[in-house]
């Protein structure tokens, strides 16, 4: 075994060479967590594959043999004939590139697999949405062409292994790892795995859950489930998700055990986690699992949570804070409070806080805007929309994400902006928009929170960082660290405690 | 027969450039189409007289579409395009288009914000080394979108004009304006965005 590696707990090798999906994914297996069997195939076939522009030699035979442990495990066979396994193939490097890569799901479903899923299932709707997925997938993997989808199971695997370490090597990609300083020579692993399919029946959705709410940092479970769809879907923003606590009430043994491995995962991690996870006929499966990545005040909640609950030490919460989260921490944000009038959540994409009057198209925001502040909302931004943009103290939009028209604009121009709020229908011809079920005429007044993407009704408190009492609480370890002392501003109290824990 | 591509008379020039910049002043307008200013406002002048613009007056005022112009000018730049037989080239353009599409604006993400340490945060442009690395990003990117204004200029002379403005603002941003890059009315993201929105017209298809 040169090129792959089983996705079990005696697998021992670094992020480097499985990806930090694939190296995550053996942690939830040492968890004791459900993850869908599968195998990784190493960054080092990858950087082959570019080098020699094609599978490297030997990496087919041990595809081969991967793909027959991994029949044994399920009692299926790639390709059928009888009940067909059908496997994701999934980018994941050593360095996360969001978005950057290829992913495609149900390979394996060839027109007779499909057909064998169909009879297994006795739903051919489900196993030909499922079908429909893997020639999208493939068309969205090799960009600008129509890929000829091989009706060979094996061949169909082989092309999308191909296709995922094709994507390292887009000119989007390269850009992406010279912006960030990412060298071009690691490549990228891929993990397999058999399939779980949320888009199986009404007990089966995808979804992605954090242990601590990402927004504020507190210690509820949050985040998103779409019932009866893959997790594509949940990712891509095209579709209008739920609450993840609505999993409660349809599928409480789903809900118990994302919260139990929610659990083990933060104790794990002493760290708030997120995972993907997806549900098939009201079974729970982990598919991804990412520690940390929390911004601002989120940040500084947890890392002082973490340490009244005994995970990390009072040092070690300082050393997580860094300077430039306390910047963050800085803008103003909604306050959080029982009382809030939430009508939806988008991404925040410019930081801040914008509360204005409703205008539906960029020609009432700049002519409503000399009578007082507006917030344009539009499905998505158009050039049309720039006067009304300009005009405006703030922009929501229904789709696109941070790097969207929108955002861009949003940011030049320095305003508060959340866009990707799906939830969300302008209905510019009768003037109104609908979000949490509910119908605001234009002129109504709506506040935005450009850093948590929260859209708010009515015109809520806005806090800055003063009245926080995590940041108070956190500085106070400061300044038992380095003394303390009058007239420093947070980072500098901040950045002193850890100039001397760092010496240590 | 196919006639050769001829140039986009003045008026249908002008109508669709306020089609796809929306509200504009009459130098703007001119700019944009690569006219001078006195033929610009002539054709303004006739199309109001058509009733396809109107002109709001006053400092902030300038010139947009009626809906009849809206209507009028997706049938004209519809019918102009089946005149010169280039709508698969165009269609072959408008997929290249959206190959480079998200890179444009990933490339307009880094320039307003950074990742420090996994977390955005907007650029402050303290960091000249990582504000150049942006900018040869663009020129690189660049190099690939003027095949794809070539092609598309080849199909239809009046596209002819974005390969000048594009190139105009990236020349403009390398030479201490960068504010040409993602934060002005005339900068490069200004620019694609409004060629995405020609695209879009020109085939038919619907934003929303």
């Amino acid at each position: 075994m040169d090129w792959i590696r089983p996705l079990s707990e005696r697998t021992g090798e670094s992020a480097d060479v499985l990806g930090g999906k694939g190296h995550g994914l053996l942690t939830l297996r040492r968890l004791g967590l459900p993850v869908p069997p599968g195998f990784v195939i190493t960054t080092a076939a990858c950087r082959a594959f570019l080098r020699e522009g094609r599978l490297p030699e030997g990496l087919k035979a041990e595809l081969a043999a991967a793909v027959s442990r991994l029949e044994a495990v399920t009692g299926r066979r790639l390709g059928g004939p009888g009940r067909p396994l059908a496997v994701s193939v999934r980018s994941g490097g050593g360095v996360s590139m969001p978005g950057m890569m290829n992913t495609v799901l149900n390979v394996g479903l060839t027109t007779g697999a499909t057909a064998g899923l169909a009879a297994e299932t006795g739903d051919e709707r489900f196993a030909l949405d499922s079908r429909r997925r893997l020639l999208s997938g493939f068309a969205s993997a090799v960009p600008g062409s129509r890929p000829e989808v091989s009706d060979d199971a094996t061949r169909q695997l082989e092309m999308a292994v191909g296709a995922v370490f094709s994507s390292w090597d887009t000119p989007r990609a390269r850009t992406y790892r010279e912006l960030h300083g990412i060298a071009h020579d690691l490549g990228t692993a891929v993990v397999v795995q058999a399939m779980v399919y949320g888009n199986r029946d009404g007990r089966s959705g995808s979804g992605v859950a954090f242990g601590r709410d990402p927004n504020t940092g507190e210690n509820v479970p949050f985040g998103e489930v779409l019932f009866g769809r893959q997790g594509e879907d949940v990712v891509s923003g095209g579709s209008a998700t739920r609450p993840l606590a609505e999993l409660a009430q349809r599928e409480p043994a789903v809900w118990a055990g994302l919260l139990e491995a929610l659990d083990r995962i933060e104790g794990h991690y002493r760290d708030a986690c997120h995972v993907e996870f997806t549900f098939e006929a009201g079974r729970l499966w982990l598919l991804q699992v990412r520690p940390g990545g929390l911004a601002g005040r989120a940040a500084v909640r947890v890392a002082v949570d973490l340490a009244e609950q005994g995970l990390i030490g009072r040092h070690e919460a300082l050393l997580r804070i860094l300077p430039h989260h306390l910047r963050h921490a800085r803008t103003p944000r909604i306050e959080a409070s029982g009382t809030l009038d939430l009508l939806t959540r988008g991404l925040g994409a410019c930081p801040g806080v914008a509360t204005g009057r409703v205008a539906t198209t960029a020609d009432r925001a700049a002519r409503m805007a000399a009578a007082g502040p507006v917030v344009l909302v539009r499905p998505q931004t158009s050039p049309l929309d720039m006067h009304g943009l300009a005009a405006a103290a703030g922009v929501l939009t229904a789709s696109g994400g941070p790097g969207s028209h929108a955002a861009v604009v949003a940011r030049s121009m320095g305003k508060p902006a959340v866009v990707g709020a799906s939830d969300l229908t302008v209905d510019a011809a009768a003037a109104r928009v609908r979000a949490g079920g509910r119908t605001l005429p234009e002129g109504a007044f709506v506040t935005i929170d450009g850093t948590g993407g929260e859209v708010v009704a009515g015109s809520p408190r806005v806090v800055t960082a003063p009245a926080d009492p995590h940041l108070h609480r956190l500085l106070e370890w400061a300044d038992e660290v380095c003394g303390g002392g009058p007239g420093r501003d947070d980072a500098e109290r901040l950045t002193a405690a850890r100039a001397v824990l760092l010496k240590d | 027969m196919i006639e050769a591509p001829r140039s986009t008379g003045d008026d249908l020039l002008v109508l669709h450039t306020l089609r796809c910049i929306g509200f504009a002043a009459l130098e703007r307008v001119a700019d944009v189409a690569g006219l001078q200013a006195s033929e610009a406002e002539s054709a303004l002048i006739d199309l109001a007289v058509a009733g396809l613009v109107t002109h709001e007056p006053g400092d902030f005022g300038g010139w947009s579409l009626t809906g009849a112009g809206r209507a009028a000018d997706a049938e004209r730049i519809r019918d102009e395009l089946d005149a010169a037989g280039a709508r698969a080239a165009v269609t072959r353009s408008y997929e290249d288009f959206l190959v480079l599409n998200p890179e444009l604006l990933d490339l307009c993400t880094a320039w307003q914000m950074r990742s420090a340490d996994g977390f955005a945060t907007p650029n402050d442009h303290t960091d000249p080394a990582y504000d150049a690395r942006v900018m040869d990003r663009f020129a690189d990117f660049h190099r690939r979108a003027e095949p794809v204004c070539d092609d598309l200029a080849a199909a239809l002379p009046r596209f002819g004009r974005y390969r000048v403005r594009l190139a105009r603002a990236l020349t403009r941003a390398v030479s201490g304006a960068p504010q040409y890059l993602a934060d002005d009315m005339e900068s490069y993201h200004t620019v694609w965005f409004q060629l995405h929105e020609d695209l879009l017209v020109t085939l038919g298809i619907p934003r929303f």
